[in-house]
């Protein structure tokens, strides 16, 4: 006590002192770094990882449901509707909500309502996968026979689907190739489907909400919801009687003249509008699964070739607008023309004499066209050509147009005018054919090909915009006296209408297939014309490609436009007379 | 303090009034003095009077409170028991309300799977109906009965008529009737006419 009275420190205290002190600093620290870990810990999970892990938990209790917007439908001219949505269902399976006891049961219940492989099922019942597609896209019947059956495990899952007319046979829907088709994920495939997606598709709504362990939903949670907007209709110029009965005719012209293929295409005249569009063999749109992907293909659009002596009418049009002939005006067709080293022939290879214009057209003469196209000029050609529209492509609203540019006027060589004159070695598609012979029906205007006339509400501003005038009315009026005299005269008697033959316009074409750089005896038969000459409501043309008519092995000119497409061309315009009403007058 | 329960005090009385004054209404006094400053005003010009701090209005609840607490004379554990009550009132109804609200989401649950269901149906009708009137449809009928397209139709060669639409008129045809029968004509009509008019209304 004395010591420490007068401030002495036995030996060792100090040492204690700072012992005890240091002791407790280093538990705090211990305990700071301890508190520090399980705090950075703590900062680590609930903000570093915060974002992440309440998207997780979200996750779990939240659903975003999407709700499908209603795809817009399609009508032809008078409002029959050509695409109808329909409810079809999907079967699914949870292996293993599935008690071992119940799969003989199940799979015996499912093959026996939807047809499927009954081993299948089974495989799919005993395996481990928790989810599995037993059958896709079925009707509302056999949907409805499963949902009685009240089967274990086993859940329905409605979908969207587009359902197409038939067509003209089992294995073809109406205007197939046309209006394309709609995949799976609700995607337009080809034609009007896949050119028009956007529009039709529409933009689909959601509802955000939480939901219970059986799915339910939980209303009193954040709830956000968002309607669907569905897609505009569109309303086309297509009639679907003419269509039909043009698939029709081209299906059973197609056989009968054993070619590869065929297709038609009829456009209102006066507008440009597509009243039918037909191809030959086609699909059915409703199975598209099972369809081989090659009938996918559209010949109207995606498929080129040499027009042939349809092309004629353009190459006499031109040069009796720019004055330098008229259809009396008379040359001399030995038969043949030497045009950059190259002989060129009519179809015969006759001497034809003293021969007028008129008679060119009628008798389908190729020297008669060459002297057309020098008397007007390289220049005047390749501008009518653009003029008529050959040298770009038709911008019809259709998707998958094919085109090969013209190579420019000055690369083209003197051989190549020459046989572009009478339409070999010039590549057009049938659009861009049908809209060029159109501007002689429509008194010399060029109307722009088009198959919607509205989309929604509103026209489609191509029909606002005015028709440009390619040649002047009389040279059109000119023309079609000229193709007149080929359905009186020439080679287009077999596409003579009853009571029409005095007022009908028309011209045959057919020309040879090139392979490898050479022309083959395979040729592309065709018939262009309009109907009635004076006041034209419509006009077609027919393409047959690769005819082997009876008989041609001996006479490839027996597959020509007048025997093999030309009476195709007879049929449809017989139907659309009637079905219009259209009545005969004098021009 | 015998007449009140224990555990609880009657209410202080903080009155400054003397007993042997008359209470006055309160509002009368201030309507008084107010009509008194305002005729001051009218006749010793303007003076600045002192905006009155006006006293703020009790809400129902904190009325219905007090009231209720100066009736039940509850203390501090009173208020709390008071106020747990209410809670839980309010808990529970709440509970109540959510449990009809989710009975109503899943009978809407329900009620939307049926009209999916019945869309289905109506969507499987439409196109039932498009299918029976399209053109292979008519046909497949038509055949079935018996029907045949038509032979393409004939039409009549029409005979041409020379109308010259540009020759003049001419003048007008002359009347060879009798005079006599004109003026009889005339007579009839006039006698007729009435009765033709009259028959015509009718």
């Amino acid at each position: 006590m004395a010591a420490g009275v007068f401030g002495f420190r036995p030996p060792g205290r100090l040492e204690r002192a700072t012992s005890t002190r240091l002791r407790i600093l280093c538990m705090l620290a211990v305990a700071l770094l301890l508190s520090g870990v399980v705090w950075s810990r703590l900062a680590y999970w609930q903000v570093l990882r915060h974002t992440q892990l309440s998207q997780q938990a979200a996750a779990q209790y939240r659903e975003l449901v999407e709700l499908p917007a209603t795809r817009g439908a399609i009508y032809d001219r008078n409002m029959v509707q050509l695409v109808v949505n329909t409810t079809v269902y999907s079967a699914f399976v949870s292996p293993d909500q599935v008690p071992a006891a119940q799969r003989d049961q199940v799979a015996t219940a499912l093959s026996t309502v939807l047809g499927v492989d009954r081993n299948s099922v089974m495989a799919t019942l005993s395996s481990t996968r928790k989810f599995a597609y037993i059958l896709r896209r079925f009707s509302k019947a056999k949907a409805d026979r499963l949902t009685a059956m009240r089967l274990p495990g086993v859940g329905l899952e409605p979908e969207q689907q587009r359902s197409y007319l038939p067509g003209s046979s089992v294995s073809a829907s109406l205007a197939a190739n046309l209006l394309g088709f709609v995949s799976y994920d609700g995607q337009g495939q080809y034609g009007l489907e896949a050119n028009y997606q956007s529009v039709l598709a529409g933009t689909p709504g959601y509802i955000s909400s939480y939901r219970d362990l059986a799915n339910n939903e939980i209303v009193l949670g954040t709830h956000v919801h968002q309607d669907p907007v569905p897609g505009a209709a569109l309303v086309t110029s297509l009639d679907a009687n003419i269509q039909y009965q043009a698939e029709q005719a081209l299906a059973a012209g197609v056989k009968k003249a054993k070619g590869e293929s065929g297709s038609v295409l009829v456009m209102d005249s006066k507008t440009g509008g597509i009243v039918a569009w037909a191809d030959y063999p086609s699909y059915n749109a409703n199975n598209f699964t099972n369809t081989p992907t090659a009938l996918f293909k559209d010949n109207v659009l995606s498929y080129v070739y040499e027009p042939g002596s349809v092309m004629k009418v353009v190459t006499l049009a031109g040069a009796i607008d720019a004055g330098k002939i008229k259809p009396s005006t008379v040359i001399n067709d030995p038969g043949a023309l030497y045009i950059g080293g190259y002989r060129i022939a009519d179809w015969d290879g006759a001497n034809h004499g003293n021969i007028n214009y008129t008679y060119v057209l009628e008798h389908s003469l190729n020297v008669g066209a060459m002297k057309a196209m020098l008397a007007e000029g390289h220049a005047s050609f390749y501008k009518y050509l653009q003029s008529f529209g050959l040298t770009q492509p038709s911008g019809v609203d259709v998707a998958g147009e094919s085109f090969i540019p013209l190579p420019s006027a000055k690369t083209m060589a003197p051989s190549q005018y020459a046989t572009s004159a009478f339409g070999q070695g010039i590549d057009v598609n049938m659009v861009q054919m049908l809209a060029a012979v159109n501007v002689i029906a429509n008194g010399g205007k060029y109307a722009p090909p088009h198959v919607v006339e509205r989309i929604g509400n509103k026209i489609n501003p191509v029909m606002l915009l005015p028709q440009r005038q390619v040649i002047s009315a009389a040279s059109a009026k000119q023309m079609t006296k000229m193709m007149e005299g080929v359905v009186q005269n020439g080679s287009g008697f077999t596409s003579r209408v009853p009571g029409f033959e005095l007022n009908q316009a028309g011209k045959t074409g057919t020309s040879q297939i090139p392979v490898k750089g050479q022309y083959t005896l395979n040729v592309w038969a065709s018939f262009v014309g309009f109907l009635p000459a004076n006041h034209p409501r419509f006009t077609m043309i027919v393409v047959v490609r690769k005819p082997h008519a009876p008989g041609s092995n001996l006479d490839w000119t027996l597959n020509d436009g007048y025997i093999t497409a030309a009476p195709i061309w007879q049929k449809i315009a017989q139907a659309i007379v009637n079905d219009w009403h259209i009545a005969p007058s004098h021009s | 303090m015998a007449g009140y329960p224990s555990g609880h005090q009657a209410p202080p009385f903080h009155s400054n009034v003397p007993a042997n004054i008359p209470t006055k209404n309160e509002a009368h006094v201030l309507i008084s003095t107010r009509i008194l400053t305002r005729r001051r005003l009218g006749t010793a010009g303007v003076q600045h009077v002192p905006a009155r701090r006006r006293r703020r209005t009790r809400g129902f609840v904190q009325v219905a409170t007090k009231a209720t607490v100066e009736r039940l004379h509850l203390n501090a554990f009173g208020h709390a028991y008071l106020s747990l009550g209410a809670i839980l009132i309010c808990g529970l109804f709440y509970l109540a309300i959510a449990a009809q609200i989710t009975a109503s989401s899943y009978e809407i649950a329900t009620l939307q799977d049926q009209q999916g269901t019945l869309l289905a149906a109506q969507d499987q009708l439409r196109y039932q109906e498009v299918t029976q009137h399209a053109p292979a449809s008519v046909q497949q009928s038509a055949a079935h009965s018996g029907m045949v397209r038509t032979t393409p139709s004939r039409f009549v060669n029409t005979k041409a008529v020379a109308i010259n639409l540009s020759a003049p008129i001419g003048a007008a045809p002359s009347d060879s009737t009798p005079l006599w029968q004109r003026m009889m004509a005339a007579v009839v009509d006039k006698v007729l006419v009435a009765q033709n008019v009259m028959a015509a209304g009718r």
